[in-house]
C-alpha cells in the first residue's frame, strides 16, 4: 500500500512537472530565412512562394487595438494590409492568404495593454499589437514584441517618411520596436459663444499663446470672470481618472521636467509640480473647476458639459473634435444627439496648452500609438518553428503596408488624429481624395469599408480637414511623457495629488510631500525616480 | 487494519489528489514565486530569479512608509469586522424574521434578499454606482436634493474614512447577508415546533422565543456561518474592485488587503505577481490565524465530537 502511496504521489509531481515543461522546450532554429530587399512586391512574393513550398496555403493572424471610438482603422488597417498582400501573391500566381481571424478592439488602452500582458506568456495574445508608446519599453524589456531595427533597415525610404519624434517614440535601448501608428495634440479648447458673452477677443489668440504671452494666469481671469458673470457654470473642464497624459501637460507649461536622459531616472520637479497643483487647488477652491472632477463620468458629465457650453475652457485632445459629432453627448432640447461639424467649428476656439507663467513656453503633449508585432507572431500557423523568420518579416510587412500613407490618412480624418507619415499628411489635404474618402470609393477591403462607414459619413467633411491641418502646427510644441517602465507608478501618484487637492483634502504643500513620501516608500521606485527642487517660497498665483 | 487503510485511501484518494493538486500546490507556488522577482507574467524570465525576503522587505517597508498601504490594513479590519457582524446578525435577524411569518410571504422576502447574490456583479455594482455617485446623477443625491434636504451633491464614497468604508460594508453586506439567512433559516426549520407552539402556550413572546430556544438550538449554525463569512470577506474583492475602479469609492479607503494583491498583480502599471505573492502569503497567514482563533474562542472541537450512541 505504502508503495501504491509513493507511485501515486511520484505520479502527480511528474505530471505537474511534465504540464510545466510543456511549451517550455527551446524552439528550433528555423530553417526558413528571407532577406529583405526594400522592394515590397518582391519581398511578398518571395516570402508567398517559401510559404507555398512549405505547403502553407493559410497563414492567420490576429489584430488587437484599442482607443476612442472612432479609432477602429488600429485594427482595420491590419486587415487592409492583409487584402493587399493577398491580392499581390494572386497576382502573382501564390496560392496562399492571410486570414485575419480577430480584431479585438477595445475602449481602455490601459485595459488592453492589461490584458496582452498576462495573455502574452501564453500565446494568447494578438500577433499585431496597437497601444500608447508608453507601454513600450515593458514589452520589448520583457521580451514580448518584436525587435524590427534589422527589418527595418531594408525599408529605410519608409522609415524617413515618419516624422523622427515619433520613430524615435517606438524605439528602446537604441532598437526599434514598432512603427507609429497615430499621434495627437492635446489642445486647450475655449467656448466662443461664452468669451463673446463676457468679452474675451479671441482674436489673435493663438500667437499670443504661442508667445508665452497668454498664460494660466489669464485663463483663470476669464474663467473667473465667465463664471461670476453667470456665462458658464465652470470656468475650465479636464479629464477625470488620471493625470497621465493630458494635465502632466502642466509640468511642462511650468519648465519642468519628468525624466532626466543623463542618469536614465524619472524626475518629480518640485517647483513645476508644485505650481501645477496650485492652479488646480486654486481653480477648485473658486469653484471654477469641480472638486469632483477626477471622479466624474465622461459621458454623462464631461463631455455633455463642454459640448452644451457649460465651461469656458476645456483641457482636450483633437480626437474630441470628430468624438463630440459621432457620440450623442449634446442633450440640450431633448434627445441627445451628435454635434454637426458647423456646430463644433462655430462653437469651439482651439489653442496650445498655454505657458505656466511668463517667461515660459506653451506646450502639448502627444502620446503616439504604436502597431507591435508580437514576439510569437504567426505561432498558431503550420511549422513555425521552421518557418518562424518568414512568419515574422511577413509579419513587419503587414505593418509596413498598414503604414501605407491612404490608409494612415483614413484613421486621421475619421478620427482626428494627426498623420504619422508626410504622405498622408499631404493626402488629408487633396479634396478629391477627400471625397472618394466620403463617397467610400477607395480600394479597401468590404469588411473594412461596412465597418467604417458609419464613422466616414458623420466625419469626412472639409471643416475635419481643415482642422486636422491647423493643429498640425501644435507637434512642434509637442512633448512627450517618458518611455520608463515605472512612470505608469509615478503618473499614479501624480493622480491621487490632484484628486487630493481639488477636493480640498490637501493644500499645495501636502500634496507635493505626498508625492515624495509616496515615492519614497517603494524602494523600487526610490531607485528609479530623483526628487529634484524645492517648493517655490512666496509663489504667486494668478500673476500680473 | 490493512483493509481499513485500503478502503481509506481508496474512499480519500480523490480528495487528497484534489486537494493536493488545487490548494497545495498552489500554496507552495504562491509562497516560491513571493520570494522571487516575478513581474509582468515572465515565467521564463523570472521564476529562477530567487531573491529571499526581498518581496517581504519592501512589503514591511511600504507598510512602515506609504500612507495608502496603512489606509489599505486598516480598511481591511473595519470592512472585515463590520461586514461580517452584518453577514452573520443581519443573516441571523432575517432568519428569525420569517421564521415567525406565514411561509408564502417569508420565501418571497427571502427571495428579495437572495436578488443580490444572484446579480451579475458588474451589473448590481453599476446599480450601486448610480445610487451613490458624488454628482447630481447620483440617485441618492437627486433624491436628496428634490426634497429639499441638501442643496449641493454630496461625494458619499469620497468622504474619507467612513463615507467610502460605508460603501463599501453596505454593498458587499447586502449581497452576503443572504447567507447567513439560507443557513440559519434551513437551521430553524429543523428545530421542533413542538417546542415553539409550547412556549407560545406558556406566554413566551417571539423574542423570547428567539433568544432561549431558537438561538441556543443554531449555535453551531453561527459558528459556521461566522467562520466561512470572516474567511470569505478577508479574500472578497470583485465589487470592491469596480467601486474603486470607476471612482466611486476613495481608492485608499476602498482597497481591501485582497484587494491590493489583485491590483499589484493584475493592476495596469507594472504587474508585480513576486510582491502580490507575498501579500498573499501575509493575507494566508491571517486567515489562518483568524480562522483558528474562531474556532477556539467558540470551541469548535465540541461540534465535532464523535456522536455518542452505538458505532
Amino acid at each position: 500500500m505504502r508503495a501504491a502511496a509513493l507511485w501515486l504521489v511520484a505520479l502527480v509531481i511528474f505530471g505537474v512537472i511534465a504540464s510545466g515543461c510543456i511549451g517550455g522546450e527551446e524552439t528550433k532554429t528555423s530553417s526558413a530565412e528571407v532577406q529583405l530587399t526594400g522592394d515590397f512586391t518582391k519581398d511578398a512574393v518571395e516570402i508567398g512562394k517559401i510559404l507555398e513550398q512549405n505547403g502553407v496555403k493559410e497563414v492567420k493572424f490576429s489584430a488587437w487595438g484599442s482607443g476612442d471610438p472612432n479609432s477602429v482603422m488600429r485594427v482595420y488597417g491590419i486587415v487592409e494590409a492583409a487584402r493587399r498582400i493577398n491580392k499581390i501573391w494572386a497576382d502573382n500566381g501564390i496560392n496562399v492568404k492571410i486570414v485575419i481571424t480577430d480584431t479585438h478592439y477595445v475602449a481602455s488602452f490601459q485595459d488592453a495593454y492589461k490584458e496582452y500582458l498576462s495573455k502574452q506568456p501564453l500565446g494568447q495574445a494578438g500577433d499585431f499589437f496597437v497601444n500608447s508608446y508608453a507601454f513600450l519599453p515593458t514589452l520589448a524589456d520583457e521580451g514580448y514584441i518584436l525587435d524590427i531595427t534589422d527589418y527595418a533597415k531594408a525599408y529605410q525610404s519608409v522609415i524617413d517618411d515618419f516624422y523622427p519624434s515619433l520613430i524615435e517614440a517606438s524605439k528602446y535601448n537604441g532598437k526599434l520596436y514598432g512603427l507609429p501608428q497615430d499621434t495627437e495634440a492635446r489642445p486647450l479648447y475655449i467656448r466662443k459663444d461664452v468669451a463673446a458673452k463676457i468679452g474675451f477677443d479671441l482674436n489673435g489668440l493663438d500667437e499670443k499663446v504661442k508667445n508665452g504671452e497668454f498664460t494660466w494666469s489669464d485663463i483663470y481671469y476669464w474663467a473667473k470672470k465667465a463664471k461670476d458673470e453667470g456665462a458658464a457654470e465652470w470656468g475650465l473642464i479636464h479629464r477625470k481618472g488620471s493625470a497621465h497624459p493630458d494635465l502632466i501637460q502642466f509640468i511642462f507649461a511650468f519648465g519642468g521636467r519628468l525624466y532626466d536622459p543623463n542618469t536614465g531616472k524619472l524626475v518629480v520637479d518640485v517647483p513645476a509640480v508644485y505650481k501645477w497643483l496650485y492652479v488646480e487647488w486654486k481653480f477648485a477652491r473658486d469653484g471654477l473647476l469641480p472638486e469632483d472632477i477626477m471622479s466624474w463620468d465622461w459621458a454623462k458629465q464631461i463631455h455633455p458639459t463642454v459640448v452644451e457650453g457649460r465651461t469656458l475652457f476645456d483641457i482636450g485632445g483633437t480626437w474630441y473634435w470628430t468624438e463630440w459629432q459621432t457620440k450623442q453627448y449634446y442633450a440640450k432640447g431633448g434627445t441627445p444627439r451628435g454635434l454637426k461639424p458647423e456646430e463644433v467649428k462655430e462653437w469651439f476656439y482651439y489653442t496650445l496648452f498655454p505657458a505656466g507663467e511668463k517667461g515660459e513656453k506653451p506646450v502639448t503633449l502627444s502620446q503616439p500609438f504604436v502597431w507591435m508585432i508580437n514576439s510569437k507572431a504567426g505561432q498558431l500557423n503550420p511549422k513555425y518553428d521552421e518557418l518562424k523568420d518568414v512568419y515574422h518579416k511577413l509579419a513587419f510587412l503587414m505593418l509596413i503596408k498598414a503604414s501605407d500613407p491612404d490608409i494612415n490618412a483614413i484613421h486621421s480624418v475619421i478620427s482626428a488624429h494627426l498623420p504619422v507619415r508626410k504622405g498622408a499628411a499631404k493626402l488629408i489635404k487633396d479634396e478629391k481624395w477627400l471625397n472618394d474618402l466620403k463617397a467610400l470609393n477607395l480600394d479597401l477591403d468590404p469588411a473594412v469599408k461596412d465597418n467604417i462607414k458609419d464613422i466616414v459619413q458623420a466625419t469626412v467633411n472639409p471643416i475635419n480637414a481643415e482642422f486636422l491641418a491647423n493643429v498640425s502646427y501644435m507637434l512642434e510644441y509637442t512633448h512627450l511623457a517618458p518611455a520608463h517602465p515605472k512612470y505608469p507608478a509615478l503618473a499614479d501618484i501624480f493622480k491621487e495629488a490632484v484628486d487630493k487637492v481639488l477636493r480640498g483634502e490637501m493644500n499645495p504643500d501636502e500634496a507635493v510631500n505626498y508625492i515624495i513620501q509616496k515615492v519614497n516608500a517603494d524602494p523600487e521606485l526610490k531607485d528609479a525616480v530623483e526628487i529634484q527642487g524645492e517648493i517655490p517660497k512666496d509663489w504667486k498665483f494668478p500673476q500680473g | 487494519m490493512r483493509g481499513k487503510v485500503r478502503d481509506l485511501s481508496f474512499f480519500l484518494s480523490p480528495m487528497i489528489i484534489m486537494v493536493f493538486l488545487f490548494y497545495l500546490i498552489p500554496l507552495v507556488m504562491t509562497v516560491y514565486i513571493s520570494m522571487t522577482r516575478m513581474r509582468n507574467w515572465n515565467v521564463d524570465r523570472y521564476l529562477t530569479e530567487f531573491v529571499g525576503l526581498y518581496n517581504y522587505d519592501r512589503l514591511f517597508y511600504m507598510f512602515q512608509h506609504d500612507p495608502t498601504f496603512k489606509a489599505v490594513v486598516l480598511t481591511t479590519l473595519v470592512f472585515v469586522g463590520i461586514t461580517l457582524m452584518i453577514n452573520v446578525f443581519g443573516g441571523l435577524a432575517l432568519a428569525l424574521a420569517t421564521f415567525f411569518i406565514n411561509e408564502k410571504s417569508a420565501s418571497s422576502y427571502r427571495l428579495l434578499w437572495l436578488l443580490p447574490r444572484m446579480s451579475p456583479i458588474a451589473v448590481y455594482s453599476l446599480v450601486w454606482y448610480y445610487f451613490f455617485h458624488g454628482s447630481e446623477i447620483g440617485t441618492l443625491n437627486s433624491v436628496l436634493m428634490h426634497l429639499g434636504l441638501i442643496s449641493e451633491p454630496i461625494p458619499w464614497g469620497q468622504v474619507i474614512p467612513w463615507g467610502a468604508w460605508s460603501i463599501i460594508i453596505f454593498v458587499n453586506g447586502l449581497v452576503g447577508v443572504s447567507f447567513g439567512m439560507i443557513v440559519f433559516t434551513s437551521a430553524l426549520n429543523q428545530i421542533p415546533r413542538e417546542l415553539v407552539v409550547a412556549a407560545r402556550v406558556d406566554g413566551a413572546s417571539s423574542w423570547q422565543i428567539s433568544r432561549r430556544i431558537l438561538i441556543p438550538m443554531i449555535k453551531w449554525h453561527l459558528l459556521y456561518v461566522l467562520t466561512w463569512q470572516f474567511l470569505s470577506l478577508l479574500t472578497t474583492y470583485p465589487h470592491l474592485f469596480l467601486l474603486v475602479q470607476w471612482d466611486l469609492v476613495n481608492r485608499d479607503y476602498g482597497t481591501t488587503l485582497a484587494l491590493y494583491v489583485f491590483n499589484t498583480a493584475f493592476g495596469r502599471g507594472e504587474q508585480d505577481q513576486g510582491l502580490a505573492a507575498a501579500a498573499a502569503v501575509i493575507l494566508s497567514i491571517i486567515g489562518i490565524i483568524g480562522g483558528f482563533v474562531t474556532l477556539k474562542v467558540l470551541k469548535f472541537e465540541r461540534m465535532m465530537r464523535r456522536p455518542r450512541g452505538d458505532f
